[in-house]
C-alpha cells in the first residue's frame, strides 16, 4: 500500500490567525470554451460555472473557481480518501467532456496544496508579501484571485469573511508555509 | 560640567522619564521624547562632528531630516552599529551610545583638522586635478584616498535586526501631517475614502502644533489649540490609518510610493528585541496629496558653519517643542519675518535674544513691531561678514549693506557677542517627492521659489510645499484644492476665521558680500560636502555651465542630505554669476530616497532561508534522511549525490554510476516540467512547436522532441507521450518548465487561437522515480507484478497506465542514461512511499540512489545533451548533430525558417563533438577553451568544453564540446589551453557508450 504524505508538517495557531492544511482534496482543472461545454458541466455537476472573473460558485459537493475565461478549478468541498486517487467526478467529466471533445479535464489534486488560513489578521498576513489589493476582495465572499505571495504563485479563495483557502504548488508549499508562519509570528 | 539648558516644560516630551545615553563616551541625560540633538543641546553640547573635507568643527543646525552636520555613529563596535544617523531624528532611549564621525582621535582634537589650514590647496576638483600624474602612482593615491573616504563606519557583522515589507492600497495617501496634511486626511476620510496619513516625525501637527504666537489665530483660538482639536477628531475616523515615524522615501510613477516605517529605533535594546525594526511600505494610492511643507534656508556668508549657527526655525523648535535653549546670547540673521517670530517666542520663555540682523531696509509687520517692543536690537539693512569661535560660535561681525546688496554702505564693522545664531533665509518648498514622481516645476520670481507646475499623476501638493507660506493662504488654498481634487462640494475648513501677520518685504541675496576677497573666505553652500560659494564660482570659471556638471564637480548636493539646504543657493549663485535667471537654470534631479534607507529595510525578510523561494520534491525527506548533498537547479533543491562515510563527490559519483550500469540505479526525476496537453488539435500543436512530426505517434508511445526559438536555436527538449487520441503529456527541462509553458500559452493565445488545445501544468502533481539498469525490469515487476513488461507489450519509448495497490500511476519506458529504464509517475503525495517501495524492491539488486551529478555523467557517456549546458542559445539541431530530428516534410514549425538562413547553414558553425584526452585519466575543465595553435597571436579559439567527466564505465575521461566546424574534424588533434599546461585531445563521436543501444533495448 502506498502511503499518503503531504509536504506540510504541522498546523499552526497564532492569536487571531490559524494556518492549517486541508487534505486530501480533489482538484481538477476543467477547460473549455463553448456553450455546450458550460451546459454539459452544469448538467453533470449540478452547478453553474462562474463566468464573472475572479469569482466562484459552490454546489453541495463541489466548488468551482474561475481562473481564466476558459479555465476553472473544481475542488471537492470535503476531504476525500487517502487510499485512492480515483475520483468519480473526474471519470464522469472525462467521459462527458474530454471524450466528447468539449474540453479538457486534468487532475491537479496534488499539484496544489490547500492551506486554510482564518482569523482577523489574514489580510495583514498577506499584506506582508502580496502586492494584490485585497480591499474589495476581503469583503466579497467567494472571491478568487491568482497573485503572488512571497514571490510564489498562489490562488486565494475567500470562503468566508476572514477565512481563505490558499492553493500553492506543492513544491513551493513547504517554503511558503514556513514563510507564512514566520510572518504570522511577527504580526 | 555641562549646563542644563532646559528652560520650560513641554507637553511633547515626558519630563517624568529620565533617559540616560552616552555621547562620545560621556553619559548624559535627557527626557523621553527628546531627540539626540535636543538632549545634547539641553546639555549645552553643540559640537557634534567634523566636516567631511576640511574637518571643521560642526554643530547641530536643524531640527529635522534636512540636517547636514549632526550625523553620528550609533552603537559603534556592535553588530547594530549604524553610521550617518541624524541626531535631529533619532529619539534617545536608555542605553543609546552615539559618537561623532569623521574625526580622530576625538571630535575636540581632530588631526584631520589640518585640512582646514590646507584648504587653499584643496579646491573643487582637487582629486581630478591632483591625482592624474604620474599615472603609475594611481594605486598608491587610491589606497590613501580610500582610507579617508566615506562618512562613518559600516557594520562588519550581519545585521541582527528584523525588517519587513508591507503592501498598502489606499484611495488617498497624504504625505506629511502638518496643518495641511491634517486638513487633507480629515477631508478625504470623511468623504468615505480609505486614507493613509504618513509623517516622518513621532507627533502629528508639523510646526503649527507648537506655534504659540498671539498673532496667529484660527477661529479665535491659537493655531496650535485649533490643530490639536482637529487631530483629536482624526482619531475617530474609521477610514483613516495614521503612521508616524514614517518617511516617504520614493515617489515613483503611477502613484507607487515607498515609505520607511520606523518601529523600534526609539526603543531600548530590551524593548526592541524580537520586534520588527523597520518596515518598508509599498504603497499604491489612487490619489496622493503631498503636504511635505518647506525647508528653511540657511544664508551663505563667511564662516557660516560654526557650531552654534542654526536655522531660526530650529532654534524655535528646540525652545517651543523640546523646551531647550540653544543659546544664552541669541542673535537672528534674517531676510524675512520668521526670525522675528522665533525671537519673540524665545523672549517669552526667558531666553535672551541680543539682536536681529535683517538684510531688509524697512521690515514692518506685527512681528517686527513685536520684537522691537520687547527691546530686541534690530540691525536693518545689515549683513554678517564673519563669525568667530573655533569650536563654538562666540562673536559675529556685521556691516551695513549697500543699496544693491552686493557691497557695503560703509566700512564700519560691528562686532556682536553671541553663542547661537539663527539664520532665516526664507523657505524652500519641499518639492522633492513631487519631482521624483515626474512632476515639473516652475520658478516664482517674486519670492525665488520652485513650486509644482505640472502633475504627472493623480496628485496635488498643498500648503507650503506648494508655495503657500502665510497661514490664511495655506488654509484657504488647501481647502479649495481639496474640493477640486476630491470632487467634493465643501470641507470643514471653508469658513475659518484666520488671523496672521503678513510678511510685507522680501529681499533675497544668495551670497552675501564679504569684506575679504572671496578666496579668503569660507561661505559654505553644502555643509555636508564642504562645498563653498567659491568652489561653485571656480567651477563656472573652469567652464562648467550645466547645473548637473557643477553639482558633480563641486559635489554640491551629493551628500546623504542631497543638498536639502544648499541646492537653492548653489542655483542662485550660479545664476547671479552667469547673469541668468534661476528659473532658466532649472534644478538638479531629486532622486530617491528622500532620506537614506537601511539595506535591511529594502531587503525586508528576504534574507537567509527566505532569500529565494525553494522547491522540494515529494521524495525530499528521504534524500535528507539518507544524507544527500543538494544542488540548486533553478529554484529546485535536487539530490546531487549521496556520499557514504567520508566519500568525496567524485568517489560517490563513480560508485553511483557504476552501480546504475551494473545492476540498478534510482533517480528522483520529479523536477522535470510536465505539461498536460489536451484538445482535438493537440497533435497539430506539437507539430508546430517541435521540430519532428507527431501526428503519427501511436497512442501509448513516447517521442523525444526538440523545441526551437524562432531564431532556430534549441530552446528546450523532452519526451512527450501520447496518452490518448487528443491527450499528450509533455516533459520539459527542469529549469525551462515555466518558460516553456508560458511560451506555448503565448503562441496559443496570440498566434494560433484557432487551435483547440488546452495546456495545464502538472509538474507538481506527479512524483517521478526513474529506475535504470539491467535489473530495472525485475524491480518494476516486483512493484507492479500484474504489468506485462515484455518488450512486445511494453517496448522502449512507450507507456502504460498501471496501479500500485489502489493508486493509479503511469509508467514510461524511457531512458536518459542509455540503460533499460522505467519512469514511474505517481500522484505527488504518494511519491515518497513509491520511492521507498522501489528501494525495498531493489534491495536484492543493490539498487543505488543516484543524484544529478551521476545522471549527468551517465547521459554524457551516451552523448545526450543537456539544454543549457551543452547549448547556449546559439546552437541549432544541426549544430548538435541532431539533423535526424528535424522534419523536412512538415510545412512549418517554430524556428524552421531560421534553419535555412545562410548563417545557420554554414559548415563552420560551432558543432557538438566528443573529446578524448590523450591521457585517459586527465579530466578537462568545463568551459575550457579549445585551440589548434597556442603560438599564434591572437590565439584562435575554436570552441569550448561543455561537459566533462571521468567515466568509470569506460575507465577514461570523456567530454562533450562545441568546436567550430567540428563535425568534419573527427579524429583531429586539438589543444585545451590551460593556465599551466596544454592538454592534447582528439575529436571523436559524441556517443561514447553503447552506440548500438543494445542496453537500452535489453
Amino acid at each position: 500500500m502506498l502511503n499518503y504524505n503531504t509536504s506540510i508538517k504541522q498546523d499552526k495557531i497564532y492569536s487571531d490567525l490559524e494556518i492549517k492544511e486541508i487534505k486530501p482534496i480533489m482538484k481538477l482543472i476543467i477547460r473549455g470554451k463553448t456553450k455546450d461545454f458550460i451546459t454539459t458541466i452544469g448538467k453533470n455537476l449540478n452547478m453553474i460555472l462562474p463566468i464573472e472573473p475572479n469569482t466562484s460558485t459552490a454546489g453541495e459537493a463541489l466548488t468551482a473557481l474561475w481562473l481564466s475565461p476558459d479555465e476553472w478549478m473544481l475542488i471537492s468541498n470535503k476531504t476525500i480518501s487517502e487510499e485512492t486517487n480515483t475520483y468519480e467526478v473526474e471519470d464522469n467529466l472525462i467521459k462527458n467532456i474530454s471524450k466528447t471533445k468539449l474540453g479538457a479535464i486534468t487532475d491537479v489534486s496534488d499539484q496544489f496544496v490547500l492551506i486554510n488560513i482564518k482569523g482577523n489578521k489574514v489580510f495583514d498576513l498577506f499584506a506582508t508579501g502580496s502586492p494584490f489589493n485585497f480591499n474589495e476582495f476581503k469583503n466579497k465572499k467567494g472571491s478568487v484571485t491568482q497573485t503572488i505571495l512571497s514571490h510564489i504563485d498562489v490562488i486565494i479563495h475567500l470562503t468566508e469573511i476572514n477565512n481563505v483557502n490558499l492553493f500553492v504548488r506543492r513544491s513551493f508549499s513547504e517554503h511558503l508555509h514556513s514563510w507564512l508562519n514566520d510572518s504570522a509570528s511577527r504580526l | 560640567m555641562s549646563k542644563n539648558l532646559r528652560v520650560k516644560s513641554s507637553k511633547f516630551i515626558d519630563e517624568t522619564t529620565n533617559v540616560s545615553f552616552k555621547f562620545n563616551g560621556k553619559t548624559y541625560y535627557g527626557f523621553k521624547g527628546d531627540t539626540l540633538a535636543s538632549a545634547l543641546l539641553s546639555n549645552d553640547v553643540h559640537l557634534v562632528g567634523r566636516s567631511f573635507k576640511y574637518h571643521r568643527p560642526r554643530g547641530i543646525m536643524t531640527a529635522g531630516s534636512e540636517e547636514p552636520n549632526a550625523m553620528v555613529q550609533i552603537n559603534d563596535n556592535t553588530a547594530l552599529t549604524e553610521p550617518n544617523v541624524r541626531a535631529t531624528e533619532i529619539e534617545i532611549y536608555d542605553g543609546l551610545e552615539a559618537s561623532s564621525q569623521n574625526c580622530w582621535p576625538s571630535v575636540n582634537f581632530d588631526i584631520g583638522g589640518v585640512n582646514n589650514f590646507l584648504s587653499p590647496l584643496l579646491p573643487a576638483g582637487f582629486y581630478y586635478k591632483t591625482f592624474m600624474w604620474p599615472a603609475s602612482f594611481w594605486e598608491k593615491y587610491e589606497y590613501v584616498i580610500r582610507h579617508s573616504a566615506g562618512l562613518g563606519k559600516s557594520p562588519k557583522e550581519p545585521d541582527p535586526d528584523i525588517y519587513d515589507h508591507r503592501y498598502i492600497h489606499c484611495d488617498v495617501l497624504v504625505i506629511g501631517a502638518g496643518i495641511t496634511g491634517i486638513m487633507a486626511a480629515k477631508t478625504a476620510a470623511k468623504n468615505n475614502l480609505k486614507t493613509l496619513l504618513l509623517d516622518e516625525k513621532n507627533e502629528l501637527g508639523g510646526s503649527t502644533i507648537y506655534q504659540d504666537s498671539d498673532h496667529v489665530k484660527i477661529n479665535n483660538q491659537s493655531s496650535s489649540t485649533w490643530l490639536e482639536n482637529e487631530i483629536t477628531e482624526l482619531e475617530e475616523l474609521n477610514n483613516l490609518e495614521i503612521k508616524t515615524r514614517t518617511s516617504v522615501a520614493a515617489y515613483h510613477g503611477y502613484n507607487y510610493l515607498l515609505a520607511r516605517e520606523n518601529l523600534t529605533d526609539h526603543l531600548s535594546k530590551n524593548d526592541a528585541q524580537n520586534k520588527i525594526r523597520q518596515r518598508l511600505l509599498k504603497i499604491r494610492a489612487k490619489k496622493v496629496i503631498v503636504a511635505t511643507g518647506s525647508l528653511e534656508r540657511p544664508m551663505v556668508f563667511n564662516n557660516n558653519d560654526r557650531p552654534g549657527i542654526m536655522l531660526s526655525s530650529a532654534v524655535k523648535k528646540y525652545a517651543d517643542y523640546y523646551g531647550v535653549a540653544t543659546g544664552q546670547k541669541n542673535i537672528f540673521f534674517t531676510n524675512n519675518d520668521t526670525a522675528y517670530e522665533s525671537a519673540i517666542s524665545l523672549n517669552n520663555k526667558g531666553i535672551k535674544v541680543e539682536a536681529i540682523v535683517d538684510i531688509r531696509k524697512n521690515p514692518n509687520s506685527e512681528f517686527t513691531k513685536g520684537a522691537e517692543n520687547l527691546g530686541i536690537k534690530i540691525y536693518r539693512n545689515y549683513t554678517i561678514v564673519d563669525t568667530h569661535g573655533y569650536k563654538k560660535l562666540n562673536k559675529i561681525s556685521i556691516m551695513e549693506l549697500s543699496k544693491d546688496g552686493q557691497s557695503f554702505a560703509n566700512s564700519n564693522i560691528i562686532t556682536l557677542d553671541c553663542d547661537c545664531l539663527g539664520m532665516a533665509g526664507g523657505w524652500t518648498p519641499a518639492v522633492h517627492l513631487f519631482t521624483q514622481s515626474g512632476g515639473k516645476l516652475k520658478f516664482r520670481d517674486e519670492d525665488q521659489v520652485f513650486i509644482p507646475n505640472k502633475y504627472p499623476s493623480d496628485q496635488i501638493s498643498v500648503g507650503s510645499c506648494n508655495g503657500d507660506f502665510e497661514l490664511d493662504e495655506i488654509i484657504n488654498n488647501t481647502s479649495k484644492s481639496l474640493k477640486k481634487f476630491l470632487n467634493i462640494n465643501g470641507t470643514d475648513f471653508d469658513n475659518l476665521d484666520v488671523q496672521c501677520p503678513k510678511d510685507k518685504e522680501i529681499r533675497n541675496i544668495w551670497l552675501f558680500p564679504s569684506n575679504k576677497v572671496l578666496g579668503k573666505t569660507k561661505p559654505f553652500v553644502d555643509y555636508q560636502n564642504d562645498a563653498t560659494a567659491k568652489d561653485i564660482k571656480l567651477a563656472l570659471r573652469e567652464g562648467f555651465k550645466s547645473i548637473e556638471h557643477v553639482k558633480r564637480y563641486t559635489t554640491t548636493g551629493m551628500g546623504t542630505d542631497q543638498g536639502k539646504l544648499g541646492n537653492m543657493h548653489a542655483l542662485g549663485i550660479i545664476a547671479d554669476t552667469a547673469g541668468i535667471k534661476v528659473g532658466e537654470l532649472g534644478t538638479t534631479t531629486f532622486r530617491p530616497p528622500y532620506t537614506p534607507l537601511t539595506f535591511g529595510t529594502m531587503v525586508g525578510r528576504n534574507v537567509g532561508e527566505y532569500f529565494d523561494a525553494f522547491r522540494r520534491t515529494p521524495m525530499n525527506d528521504w534524500h535528507i534522511e539518507n544524507k544527500a548533498e543538494f544542488e540548486n537547479v533553478g529554484q529546485w533543491k535536487r539530490a546531487w549525490y549521496y556520499p557514504k562515510d567520508d566519500e568525496t563527490m567524485h568517489d560517490a559519483v563513480q560508485r553511483e554510476s557504476k552501480a546504475a550500469r551494473d545492476s540498478a540505479g534510482i533517480l528522483d526525476a520529479s523536477t522535470l516540467g510536465k505539461i498536460d496537453i489536451q484538445g482535438t488539435d493537440a497533435s497539430e500543436f506539437l507539430n508546430r512547436v517541435y521540430t519532428n512530426a507527431w501526428s503519427k505517434l501511436a497512442i501509448g508511445k513516447c517521442r523525444y522532441g526538440l523545441m526551437l526559438n524562432e531564431d532556430g536555436m534549441v530552446y528546450d527538449d523532452g519526451v512527450t507521450t501520447r496518452l490518448d487520441e487528443n491527450h499528450y503529456i509533455m516533459t520539459t527541462t527542469t529549469g525551462g518548465a515555466a518558460n516553456v509553458l508560458s511560451k506555448l500559452e503565448d503562441y496559443l493565445q496570440t498566434e494560433w487561437p484557432e487551435l483547440d488545445v488546452y495546456l495545464s501544468s502538472v509538474t507538481d502533481h506527479y512524483a517521478t522515480a526513474s529506475i535504470c539498469g539491467p535489473n530495472s525490469k525485475k524491480i518494476l515487476n516486483k512493484i507492479i507484478p500484474d504489468l506485462d513488461l515484455s518488450d512486445e507489450n511494453f517496448p522502449h519509448m512507450s507507456f502504460k497506465n498501471a496501479k500500485i495497490d489502489n493508486i493509479k500511476c503511469r509508467v514510461m519506458r524511457i531512458s536518459f542514461t542509455g540503460e533499460h529504464s522505467y519512469e514511474i509517475n505517481v500522484q505527488a503525495n504518494f511519491g515518497k512511499s513509491l520511492w521507498e517501495k522501489c528501494m525495498e524492491a531493489g534491495q536484492e539488486f543493490k539498487i543505488m540512489p543516484y543524484g544529478t551529478e551521476t545522471m549527468h555523467l551517465l547521459r554524457a557517456e551516451k552523448g545526450f545533451i543537456i539544454v543549457g549546458q551543452d547549448t547556449d542559445g546559439t546552437m541549432t539541431p544541426i549544430d548538435l548533430q541532431m539533423d535526424w530530428i528535424v522534419s523536412k516534410k512538415k510545412y512549418d514549425f517554430i524556428g524552421k525558417r531560421s534553419l535555412y538562413r545562410s548563417d545557420t547553414m554554414k559548415e563552420d558553425r560551432k558543432q557538438l563533438v566528443g573529446l578524448l584526452t590523450d591521457n585517459p585519466s586527465e579530466v578537462l575543465e568545463e568551459g575550457a577553451q579549445i585551440v589548434t595553435n597556442t603560438n599564434a597571436t591572437p590565439v584562435e579559439m575554436l570552441g569550448h568544453v561543455t561537459s566533462s567527466y571521468y567515466s568509470p564505465n569506460l575507465n577514461k575521461s570523456i567530454a562533450l564540446a562545441v568546436v567550430r566546424g567540428g563535425k568534419n574534424m573527427m579524429g583531429q588533434k586539438l589543444i585545451i589551453a590551460m593556465e599551466n599546461k596544454n592538454i592534447n585531445v582528439t575529436i571523436v563521436d559524441p556517443v561514447f557508450f553503447d552506440k548500438e543501444n543494445v542496453r537500452l533495448n535489453a
